[in-house]
């Protein structure tokens, strides 16, 4: 069965406050979504890697993709006007792929073996988790109920998921006019089936804000061993 | 397959050294060896132990910094791979700092400089699937100060500091980046700058290729990304 990967690199950079799009930050001289792509190039099993973009950052995103030596394997594509829409033209774009793995450019210390474990799950549908290690409530200018953090996920990507399914799901939310965050969620709404989930690393961080990357370095130096 | 391993500088001193070293390794069936010097590459190219590997010599003007990324390209083209990468070859006419013609100076930053950056820069593209090893030759006249050695000295400077800093930046692409430098050392070169030295009384070219083959071994893990500082135990002043 074919393996196809979605990259999202969707973003445009508000919350980080920088005037270009978080995906091509600099991580240890290297920009995000090239730590991701490495990490794909080195595993055999992923057939092809569509990245979603915007139409302002698809030739830059595809220079990058020519500077770093990738080759055909990996694609641009124009993504759309949010998240779940970038997935659900990435899903059409990996048609001849049984199963589609989805990861974001902004979690650029994801690692080749976590791209293996979730390959070697043998759920067809799988995301990783971490536990919650502080208190929610449910509220907004006050406490409205609370909430059991035992019972909670932190939700992480990559995901894997068996790509007609998800696809068919995505139709579902689509004619409902739903939107969802990530497709765990938007998985376990429409398509009614399981997803596995497999302890994620507190390492995998996604850059959001702009201690993220002050963060993001600290745990990159240990992983190349210059930690000290 | 084994390694195929593309060394500058390959036509005399150290290059020639390391090419005949790199020849006897047994994880090691291709050596490019690339020089201005055709006869030069000829000669490394005889006193190499071939036994059965591949060799390709390539006479190129390090100095023509545009033709870089197709040579590279070739190398590629011809082999499927490049594993180890050995950045040897140096510029030096050591001038006090009113006698240095702006043509000494880019002459010399562009051979021991820039032209080793392209080379990365290039390998790197296609070097990125698989570990990798890239090792480049300072000297220790790039980490004390010589007066008289401006350009060269500085340029040897940069050298170590792009050393380090590519160690970290591909570090998590599996390329480890080393480099080293040699003191003073019987080359051609030494011979030219030192006309009154004895060669057989400071360290010989195949020493350093030693060092190279240990540091280009699988085994060596840990010391990319630190200039070593290559040396007799017997030399003061080099």
């Amino acid at each position: 069965m074919k393996i196809g990967m979605i990259v999202l690199a969707g973003g445009i950079g508000k919350r980080i406050g920088r005037p270009f799009p978080k995906q091509f930050l600099l991580l240890g001289g290297k920009p995000l979504i090239v730590h991701v792509l490495e990490k794909a190039r080195v595993i055999a099993d992923i057939d092809r890697v569509v990245i979603t973009c915007p139409d302002a950052h698809l030739d830059e995103t595809r220079r990058l993709l020519a500077n770093h030596g990738f080759d055909a394997r990996f694609s641009c594509i124009l993504g759309g006007g949010s998240r779940q829409e970038s997935t659900y033209l990435g899903l059409a774009a990996l048609a001849d792929c049984g199963s589609v793995i989805i990861h974001e450019a902004v979690r650029p210390l994801v690692t080749v073996e976590e791209f293996r474990e979730l390959i070697a799950a043998e759920d067809p549908n799988v995301m990783f988790g971490i536990p919650i290690p502080f208190t929610v409530l449910k509220g907004h200018d006050y406490v409205e109920d609370l909430l059991d953090r035992d019972e909670l996920v932190n939700v992480q990507l990559p995901q894997k998921f068996d790509r007609a399914k998800l696809a068919a799901a995505h139709d579902a939310a689509r004619r409902d006019d739903a939107f969802f965050t990530e497709d765990a969620s938007l998985f376990y709404r429409y398509a009614g089936e399981r997803v596995r989930i497999l302890p994620g690393s507190e390492r995998n961080i996604k850059i959001t804000v702009p201690t993220d990357i002050v963060t993001a370095e600290a745990i990159y130096a240990d992983v190349i061993g210059r930690g000290g | 397959m084994g390694k195929v391993c593309v060394i500058t500088g390959a036509s005399q001193g150290i290059g020639r050294a390391a090419a005949i070293r790199m020849s006897r390794e047994p994880d090691v069936s291709a050596l490019v060896l690339i020089a201005r010097s055709a006869p030069g590459l000829e000669e490394t190219a005889a006193a190499m132990e071939r036994d059965g590997k591949e060799v390709e010599l390539i006479p190129y003007d390090l100095g023509d910094l545009d033709g870089i990324p197709a040579l590279v390209r070739g190398i590629h083209d011809r082999f499927g791979r490049i594993d180890i990468l050995l950045n040897i070859a140096g510029y030096a006419d050591p001038q006090s700092l009113l006698d240095t013609t702006t043509e000494n100076i880019v002459t010399t930053y562009t051979i021991n400089v820039f032209a080793m950056l392209v080379l990365i820069r290039e390998a790197a593209r296609y070097i990125a699937d698989r570990p990798a090893k890239i090792l480049n030759v300072a000297s220790t006249a790039g980490i004390t100060s010589r007066p008289g050695w401006l350009a060269y000295a500085s340029s040897k400077a940069a050298v170590v500091s792009m050393s380090a800093t590519l160690a970290d930046e591909l570090a998590g692409s599996g390329i480890k980046v080393y480099s080293i430098s040699p003191g003073r050392t019987a080359t051609e070169l030494r011979r030219k700058l030192a006309p009154e030295e004895d060669l057989t009384r400071i360290m010989q070219p195949s020493q350093v290729a030693d060092v190279i083959a240990q540091l280009m071994s699988d085994a060596e893990t840990t010391l990319d990304g630190q200039n070593i500082v290559v040396r007799m135990r017997s030399q003061t002043g080099g």
